[in-house]
C-alpha cells in the first residue's frame, strides 16, 4: 500500500510539474486554503471546498487507486483524477475572493503569478506552424497524392516520422505496421518494423522478401537510409522524390 | 460555390441545429437563467446525448456501413429536436410567457436580433474599464483561436482518433478498421463507446471537408470559445457583472500559461481541442460544476423567497437544467470512457458534499438518477468487453 501511495505521489508532482519547476498547483492550494478558511456560502463550499479535498484524498488513497486501476484495467490515466480539481476555475475564484475589492490590481498580480508560476502552452515543441488546413506536415500530404489510387486500397511502407500522418490524409494507403510500433513501452514486434528501423543497414534480400508479403506497392525511405544492394536490383523502381524522401514503386506488385 | 456551401452547412451543424435542440430546455427554466449562452451549450449538450444513443446501437449491431445508418438516423432527429426547440419557443413567445416582456406581443421577433439586443444591453451597462477588460479577454480569446488555426499540434493520438473520423467519412465504418494500419479489426470496446471522432466525422460529411480538416482546424474554432462560455456561465453564478471580465482573463491566462506538464486538463484544451478526452476535461467537466452552481447555489435564497403560496407549475421552472444536467452526464460517454467514471466521481462526491451542508439528503437520490445514463454506459461497457457478443 505505501508503495501503491508513493506512486500517486509520483503521478502528482509529474501532473502539476513540479520537476520542471512549475507551481501552478501552489496557487490553487493557495485558493483552496483562502476558501477553507472564508467561505461561507454553504453550497459553495460544497463545490469548490469540501469535494476538491476529498477527491485529493482519494488520489493519494491507495485503495482507491487499485480499484481504478482494476476497473478501468488502465494505471496509465490515473492522472485525469486531477482533471475533477478544476484546478484553474477554483484557482480563479479563490484569488478573486482573496483580493477582494483590489480587482485591478489583483489581476494583475494574479497574471504576473500565474506566468512566473506556470508555462507557456505555445512553447511546447510540438507546435509549429501549420504547412496546410490539414495540420500535416506537407511531404506527407504530397508522398500520399503521389502514391493515392483512384480507386481501391494499396499498402506504402514509410518511414517511422510519417506513420503517424499518412493515414491522417488518406485511408486508401494502409501500412504494414502503424503507431503502435512507435510506443517503445507497448513492446510490439513486428518483423517489417525491425527490417525497415532497427537495422543501421537495410538487408535489401530479406527486406523485399517481407515488402512483398504484404504486398507493399511502394516503399519510402529516407535519401539517407542505407541498403545492403540497391532496391532497383529486386524489382523496384525510383518513382519519385518529395524533400529527403524517396519513393520506390515495386514493379511485380504494381503489374 | 462549394466552399460557400460548406461553411453554410457547417454554420447549420454547429450553430442552429444545436441552439434550435437547445431550445427545448430552455422552455422548461425560469426567464432569469435563460439566455443565448445557455441555449447554445444546452443545445451542443442535447445533440451529443442524442449522437450518443442513436450512434451507440449502431456501432455494436450494423456491420456494414454503419456510420451511413446513424449519421442519416442522426440527421433527422437533430433536426426534428431542433424543430420541436422551436415550437416549443414560439408556442410559448406567443402565449406571452417568455418571460422576456419587451417581445411579448412580438413573436416574430428573430433570434439573431435578440442576440444582438442582448449583447448590445449587456455592453451598455459596462462601465468602460469593463469594456477595455472585455476587450482584453477576445484578444486573448482571439490568440488562442488563431494559435489553434495557424499552428499545427503534433499528437500521436491523432493517429488514432483522427483518422477513425476520416476512415467513418470515406468508407462508412465506424470502429471495425484499425485506423494505425486499415486492416479490419474487432470492436475495442474502450474507444468504440466513445463517439466523439464519429460526430467530428458526421460534421465533415455533412460539410463536405476533409475529417482530418475539421478535426485540427474547424473544431477548435468551435469547442474553444463553447468552453469558455461554459466559464462564463459559471462566472455569470459566481460573481457580480463588474467582477466577470476579470474572472474571464483570468481563465484565459490558466488555460494560456497551463502547460505545466503535458497532463494537465489545460493542456489537453489548447494542444488537442479535438479529441474526446480534451472535451471531457475541459467541457464536460467545468459544465458539471456549471450544473451544480445553477441548481444549488442560492437555493436557500429562493426557498427563502417563497414567503408567497407556489404557484402553479413553479415546482417544474428548473426541470430545464435537469435535462440539460442529464446531457453533460451522456456527453462524458461521448467523449470517452474514462470520463463516464471521473464524472460518476465527481458527481458522487459534490452530491455528498452538498447533501451535507444543504442537510438534505435527496441531493443524492436526485444526482444519482442523473446518474442513470452513465451506469447504463458502463453495464454496455462491460457487456461489450465480456460477453464475446460484439
Amino acid at each position: 500500500m505505501w508503495g501503491i501511495f508513493l506512486e500517486s505521489v509520483v503521478i502528482f508532482k509529474n501532473y502539476m510539474g513540479f520537476h520542471e519547476n512549475g507551481y501552478l498547483a501552489g496557487i490553487y492550494l493557495l485558493a483552496l486554503l483562502y476558501l477553507w478558511l472564508t467561505e461561507k456560502n454553504r453550497s459553495r463550499r460544497a463545490i469548490f471546498v469540501y469535494a476538491p479535498t476529498l477527491l485529493l484524498a482519494l488520489f493519494f488513497c491507495p485503495l482507491f487507486r487499485k480499484v481504478f486501476v482494476r476497473v478501468l484495467d488502465d494505471s496509465e490515466t490515473y492522472y485525469r483524477m486531477l482533471w475533477l480539481l478544476q484546478m484553474s476555475m477554483v484557482s480563479a475564484y479563490g484569488m478573486m475572493r482573496l483580493c477582494g475589492r483590489h480587482r485591478r490590481i489583483g489581476l494583475v498580480v494574479i497574471s504576473v503569478a500565474i506566468i512566473a508560476c506556470g508555462n507557456y502552452v505555445y512553447d511546447s515543441e510540438h507546435i509549429t506552424k501549420a504547412q496546410n488546413a490539414y495540420h500535416l506536415p506537407q511531404e506527407a500530404v504530397d508522398i500520399v497524392d503521389l502514391v493515392e489510387p483512384e480507386e481501391g486500397r494499396i499498402t506504402v511502407l514509410v518511414p517511422a516520422d510519417l506513420i503517424y500522418y499518412v493515414r491522417q490524409y488518406s485511408t486508401k494507403i494502409e501500412l504494414p505496421y502503424g503507431r503502435e510500433m512507435l510506443i517503445a513501452r507497448w513492446d510490439y514486434y513486428h518483423a517489417m518494423y525491425e527490417a525497415m528501423e532497427k537495422t543501421e543497414v537495410i538487408e535489401t534480400e530479406s527486406f523485399v522478401e517481407l515488402t512483398r508479403q504484404y504486398p507493399c506497392s511502394y516503399v519510402v525511405l529516407k535519401e539517407d537510409r542505407e541498403t545492403t544492394e540497391p532496391l532497383s536490383d529486386y524489382g523496384f523502381a525510383l518513382y519519385d522524390q518529395v524533400g529527403d524522401y524517396l519513393i520506390y514503386q515495386d514493379q511485380e506488385t504494381v503489374r | 460555390m462549394v466552399h460557400i456551401l460548406s461553411i453554410l452547412s457547417l454554420l447549420f451543424w454547429l450553430a442552429v441545429i444545436p441552439f434550435g435542440i437547445g431550445l427545448i430546455p430552455a422552455n422548461f427554466i425560469s426567464a432569469k437563467k435563460r439566455g443565448p449562452g445557455f441555449v447554445l451549450l444546452a443545445g451542443y449538450f442535447g445533440m451529443w446525448a442524442l449522437f450518443e444513443v442513436v450512434t451507440m446501437p449502431a456501432v455494436l449491431f450494423v456491420k456494414y456501413d454503419n456510420f451511413k445508418v446513424a449519421s442519416v438516423l442522426f440527421a433527422v432527429l437533430s433536426i426534428l429536436c431542433a424543430a420541436v426547440g422551436l415550437w416549443l419557443w414560439y408556442r410559448r413567445a406567443k402565449s406571452g410567457k417568455s418571460g422576456d416582456r419587451r417581445h411579448e406581443n412580438d413573436i416574430h421577433v428573430n433570434f439573431i436580433n435578440r442576440i444582438k439586443e442582448w449583447i448590445a444591453a449587456q455592453v451598455k451597462r459596462m462601465s468602460w474599464a469593463e469594456r477595455i477588460e472585455w476587450l482584453l479577454f477576445f484578444v486573448l480569446l482571439g490568440f488562442q483561436l488563431y494559435k489553434a488555426v495557424a499552428y499545427a499540434s503534433f499528437d500521436g493520438d491523432d493517429a488514432y482518433y483522427v483518422v477513425e473520423s476520416l476512415i467513418a467519412q470515406q468508407a462508412d465504418v465506424m470502429y471495425r478498421i484499425l485506423p494505425y494500419t486499415g486492416r479490419p479489426t474487432d470492436l475495442d470496446v474502450r474507444h468504440a463507446l466513445a463517439v466523439f471522432p464519429m460526430w467530428i466525422a458526421f460534421v465533415a460529411t455533412r460539410s463536405h471537408i476533409h475529417a482530418t480538416i475539421v478535426s485540427h482546424t474547424v473544431m477548435p474554432l468551435v469547442l474553444i470559445p463553447l468552453s469558455y462560455l461554459v466559464y462564463y456561465e459559471i462566472g455569470r453564478r459566481l460573481f457580480r457583472r463588474e467582477n466577470l471580465s476579470i474572472f474571464m482573463i483570468l481563465m484565459t491566462m490558466f488555460q494560456i500559461f497551463g502547460n505545466v506538464s503535458i497532463y494537465t486538463s489545460e493542456t489537453f484544451f489548447l494542444t488537442r481541442t479535438w479529441q474526446g478526452k480534451a472535451v471531457a476535461g475541459s467541457l464536460v467537466i467545468p459544465a458539471l460544476f456549471w450544473m451544480f452552481l445553477w441548481i444549488y447555489d442560492g437555493k436557500k435564497e429562493v426557498t427563502e423567497k417563497r414567503t408567497t403560496p407556489r404557484k402553479a407549475g413553479r415546482r417544474h421552472e428548473d426541470i430545464g437544467l435537469w435535462i440539460v444536467f442529464v446531457c453533460i452526464n451522456m456527453t462524458a460517454g461521448v467523449c470517452s470512457s474514462i470520463a463516464v467514471f471521473l464524472v460518476c466521481i465527481l458527481m458522487a462526491l459534490t452530491a455528498f458534499c452538498l447533501a451535507i451542508t444543504e442537510r438534505d439528503y435527496r441531493v443524492i437520490l436526485k444526482m444519482g438518477a442523473v446518474c442513470i445514463p452513465n451506469v447504463i454506459y458502463m453495464a454496455v461497457y462491460v457487456i461489450v468487453a465480456y460477453s464475446g457478443l460484439f
